[in-house]
């Protein structure tokens, strides 16, 4: 995504608020992962082989997710600016 | 490290800890029959935690290895689209 102004204080309140973005995306993560992966049965404090294997396709999954959305998402929000730029040409001719 | 960072670190780890707390009591912990942990019930919430933090660092490996990708897939997208030879 472009940044428009880059004077070096807001670049580094942008850089800050990534990495707050990405540790709580993390978060959110490892719980979902855990919450759709882990059984509530604890009978023993080690991953089993299915739970390992299932914690690796999540996290794979999430972050495919988070992808997609993330550019949905943007594609979203680049075609409302450029629909904003065709109403402000078309009310410019007029 | 300054000194905001590691109050910051020690913020998130009590974060963690209250988490993981709420996490294992509610799946451990069903029966209100006697005010003292049960061996079982004890048993299930260490395993629980001992399970979360492997989970956790499970996590954490795949995680930094789909970042790895896609930061070098970047590195070379940008070398590409910088220098088109």
């Amino acid at each position: 995504m472009a940044v428009p102004l880059l004077d070096p204080a807001k670049l580094q309140l942008v850089q800050e608020l990534e990495i707050e973005m990405m540790s709580d995306m993390y978060n959110r993560l490892v719980s979902a992962c855990h919450r759709k992966c882990i059984p509530v049965k604890y009978h023993e404090p080690e991953l089993g082989k299915g739970e390992s294997v299932c914690l690796d396709r999540c996290v794979a999954k999430y972050l495919d997710v988070h992808e997609r959305i993330g550019k949905k998402l943007s594609n979203m929000s680049q075609g409302e600016a450029e629909a904003d730029l065709t109403k402000i040409n078309l009310q410019d001719k007029k | 490290m300054t000194e905001a960072d590691q109050i910051k670190t020690f913020k998130d780890f009590l974060v963690q800890y209250n988490k993981l707390s709420e996490l294992c009591f509610n799946d451990c912990i069903h029966d209100f029959t006697s005010r003292n942990l049960r061996p079982s019930e004890d048993k299930c919430t260490v395993n629980c935690m001992e399970k979360y933090l492997r989970t956790n660092q499970r996590v954490s490996q795949r995680f930094h290895e789909f970042q790895m990708v896609a930061n070098e897939n970047m590195l070379a997208l940008a070398q590409k689209s910088g220098n088109p030879s």
